[in-house]
């Protein structure tokens, strides 16, 4: 059930992201075709899913191509694509993160690594499982051409997911990696029994945090206020099972770093983030109280007195 | 050679280009009868006011105006050739041959008789050392091979008057094809210059007209003109920049005409190739620089911008600058930077794009849908802007840094350390207020020439033929010297074992070429 005619759409990565943009974008009748390097299919891939660990059939396969793979090894990953595919390709990554220690957009790094230009992210507050199971969710897609928000709206718009469109790259990847740290803190605070109204302070303060720094970073502001900002934000509030908020649940149980990221089943970003960020902020004169905490938890310097009355200081 | 140019054969084809535009202008318009109303309504207001020789011209778009609303669609359509048609022949220039060959033996001359026609003497004096202080550099021997096999539009940033002379000098010294450009109709006026810029296959733009319809058709000319094969120039930032700085952001109009000329080519059995050569003009002391950094500061200033006095005359300047420019060798250098395709990539002698990773890449996969090239004004526009983006990089990497440049970054960081915390304009209030002892300033040309050098190891910045390996003390007279006696107010003025900071703004505006390489103070950007 949907609009847009069937178009191929290829996806690269065997992960919880790659199964769930596959079940997303076969559950509206297009030709699907996920690259594993898995040996095994995934468990809940539908059917009609063809999988293949052979990246040119991917490339021949379609022109819009999905990349759902983790931020440490997407440089490689994309390094190997641009040997298949050409200017002709679209490649939209769902990857919450920022790479290395200059903090480049995954998009900049897809434009590196390959000969395509048209490029984009995806981004907003759909979970993996959402799309697996087939529960109405909201996604975010950003990218300079429209040609490439269009074809991805074509892909996953639906009667059980909502596709909002933005041109501002930037601010879709920024906004979407410093959610990732909110969530870790959001996460943590919940742990350590912050009463929602503080909670909901915080959140604000810390948003607008993230909203000065992407704006530093080249982002436009109000997309930190859409539904790839304050949108993932709002949902997080009572996504118990998001994996970052697990991971600051984690934390403030008194797990380190290395223990609460071997419990989490997908990778969480933000970890070797939140520094660099900091980092970041220090250089351009942002003030960053926020995410400074939140590295302070995760270098594990703070007891959860120090963060509780951290969060009532005013300065 | 050069000769083989396809502007050796521009006026046999003038009628025929002329037509094209305006049949590719009147396909184009979606509706005529906003487009005509648009124009007529803008060229209505603009010619109100003036009596006289433009009088006709008023009153054929009051009797448009009048008469659109009533006929018919086709009748509409005609009437949008007819003005596109009337445009296309005033922007067509003329190129002839003859003239071509007598001025690029004059041009030097025709350079300061552009700015100075009353001095003749001088100019011909001067052309000859011109010649030899003008340096030029880059990858000029693959330039030369990618014009046998392509359109190649030239993207220089934008400084002086002299510019377009200037690097159409450059162009001929160095065994390149003459490169057509639009210039301002203002130019046109004076007979002699008019001559030889009509000659020369300059287009005339009229910066007076501001509507849709006459930018259509001079975009289409232009990319009409790429098609072809016709070689172009540019200046993508627009007009001059009045900071001094190298150009951060850029007018996308034109540029945009290289991709558009490359998709409509690809419909044809033998697409043409487009390479973009983005290039800075470097100057060790700028003509209108007085002027030109009064208008930026009057700009951002506003009321905070106190005017402290008027510019001197002009012909006594345009003498005394050829007099420094000819004294220095070195003192205007041109640097080519890498060609690219309209999509950024990377062009290799043979005309191959490659991209990043010095994989092959088929440009036309940009454009082609199933196979089929299409054009797409978004995505199209979104192509432009990272091409102007990709030339702003190539700008900052190949910016020359001379001695001027460097003396003046030493010069203004110690005014900022003498009034720590002083915002800009009030910090320009202080002139002739310091004094810096001789070997302070040495030291601080020293310091700002090894940063400078640090960046240059990491292919950020170009250290200038009389800066590299000089020692800071020559670098410091030679910027002393080029400044003495040519800007109206004292740069730097030699006092009792040092030097006073004279004109401030100056020193700003000589400096700014630092800004964007992040060496010297940059004025758009918060301070750090």
């Amino acid at each position: 059930m949907n609009d847009h005619p069937p178009t191929p759409v290829g996806i690269l990565g065997g992960g919880p992201w790659g199964l769930a943009l596959a079940c997303a974008v076969a559950r509206n009748g297009h030709p699907t075709l996920l690259h594993s390097r898995r040996a095994e299919r995934p468990d809940r891939l539908p059917a009609q899913v063809a999988v293949t660990a052979d990246l040119a059939a991917l490339a021949r396969h379609a022109r819009l191509l999905l990349v759902a793979v983790p931020s440490d090894v997407v440089r490689e990953v994309a390094r190997s694509l641009g040997d298949v595919v050409d200017g002709a390709h679209f490649l939209v990554h769902g990857i919450r993160g920022l790479s290395g220690e200059g903090l480049t957009p995954i998009s900049e790094v897809l434009r590196e690594e390959t000969p395509c230009r048209r490029v984009g992210a995806l981004g907003g507050p759909a979970l993996a499982d959402d799309l697996i199971v087939g529960r109405a969710s909201v996604l975010a897609v950003a990218s300079r051409y429209p040609e490439v928000t269009d074809a991805v709206r074509g892909a996953l718009q639906g009667p059980l997911m909502r596709v909002s469109v933005s041109h501002d790259l930037v601010g879709l990847e920024w906004s979407s990696a410093l959610n990732g740290a909110l969530f870790v803190a959001l996460g943590y605070a919940r742990a350590i029994g912050v009463p929602p109204a503080l909670l909901g302070g915080f959140l604000t303060r810390g948003l607008h945090e993230a909203a000065r720094i992407a704006v530093a970073a080249g982002a436009e502001e109000k997309s930190l206020f859409g539904v790839a900002g304050v949108g993932d934000l709002l949902a997080a509030m009572s996504q118990d099972d998001r994996p970052e908020c697990q991971l600051g649940a984690a934390l403030a149980g008194g797990a380190t770093l290395a223990e609460a990221q071997a419990r989490s089943t997908l990778r969480v970003e933000a970890a070797t983030l939140v520094p660099r960020v900091v980092a970041f902020a220090k250089e351009h004169r942002v003030e960053a109280t926020i995410f400074a905490t939140i590295e302070a938890v995760f270098s594990g310097r703070v007891t959860r007195e120090a963060v509780l009355s951290g969060l009532m200081q005013r300065r | 050679m050069a000769e083989a140019a396809p502007i050796f054969h521009f006026n046999d084809e003038r009628s025929f280009i002329v037509e094209e535009v305006v049949a590719r202008v009147s396909q184009a318009a979606r509706d005529p009868l906003l487009l005509l109303n648009d124009a007529a309504w803008c060229e209505i207001r603009r010619l109100e006011a003036r009596p006289g020789k433009e009088r006709a011209e008023y009153e054929r778009f009051r009797e448009l105006a009048r008469s659109i609303g009533r006929i018919s669609e086709s009748e509409r359509r005609r009437r949008v050739e007819e003005v596109a048609r009337h445009y296309a022949k005033d922007i067509a220039g003329n190129f002839d041959p003859r003239v071509y060959a007598l001025s690029t033996k004059v041009l030097p001359t025709a350079l300061s008789l552009l700015l100075s026609p009353k001095d003749l003497s001088l100019g011909l004096r001067a052309s000859g050392k011109l010649r030899e202080h003008l340096v030029t550099q880059g990858p000029i021997e693959r330039i030369r091979a990618l014009s046998r096999r392509g359109t190649v539009i030239f993207a220089p940033t934008h400084l002086s008057n002299l510019d377009s002379v200037v690097f159409g000098f450059a162009l001929d010294r160095e065994g390149l094809p003459p490169a057509t450009y639009g210039a301002g109709k203002n130019l046109f006026t004076n007979p002699f210059l008019s001559y030889f810029m009509q000659n020369l296959g300059a287009y005339r733009v009229d910066r007076r007209i501001r509507h849709d319809l006459y930018k259509e058709v001079l975009k289409t000319y232009s990319s009409v003109l790429i098609e072809r094969g016709y070689h172009s120039l540019f200046f993508p930032g627009g007009t001059r920049s009045r900071s001094g700085m190298v150009e951060e952001k850029l007018k996308l109009g034109l540029l945009g005409t290289g991709v558009e000329a490359f998709v409509h080519s690809l419909r044809r059995a033998h697409p043409q190739r487009v390479f973009v050569v983005p290039a800075t003009i470097n100057y060790m002391l700028t003509l209108e620089a007085s002027t030109l950094i009064a208008d930026y500061l009057a700009e951002v200033g506003r009321n905070r911008y106190i005017i402290e006095d008027d510019e001197s005359t002009r012909v006594e300047r345009v003498v005394t600058l050829v007099r420094k420019l000819v004294m220095t060798t070195g003192s205007v250098v041109i640097r080519f930077g890498e060609p690219m395709d309209p999509f950024t990539n990377r062009v290799l002698d043979d005309g191959r794009s490659v991209d990043l990773r010095g994989r092959t890449v088929d440009p036309a996969t940009y454009v082609t849908r199933d196979g089929q090239p299409v054009i797409d004004e978004a995505r199209d526009a979104q192509y432009t802007r990272e091409l102007g983006e990709a030339i702003c990089r190539s700008y900052a990497r190949e910016t020359v840094l001379l001695a001027s440049h460097l003396v003046a970054g030493a010069a203004f960081g110690k005014l900022r350390d003498a009034f720590p915390g002083e915002d800009l304009f009030k910090l320009l209030r202080h002139r002739d207020e310091v004094f810096v002892p001789g070997d302070e300033m040495e030291r601080r040309v020293a310091d700002l020439i090894d940063r400078a050098r640090a960046l240059e190891d990491r292919g950020l910045v170009v250290l200038g033929p009389g800066v590299r390996g000089a020692p800071a003390s020559a670098v410091l007279e030679a910027a002393t010297r080029a400044w003495s006696g040519y800007h109206t107010h004292a740069v730097l003025r030699p006092a009792q074992g040092g030097f006073v900071l004279g004109d401030t703004n100056l020193l700003l505006y000589y400096q700014n070429r630092l800004a964007v390489t992040g060496l010297g103070f940059h004025p758009g950007r918060r301070r750090g």
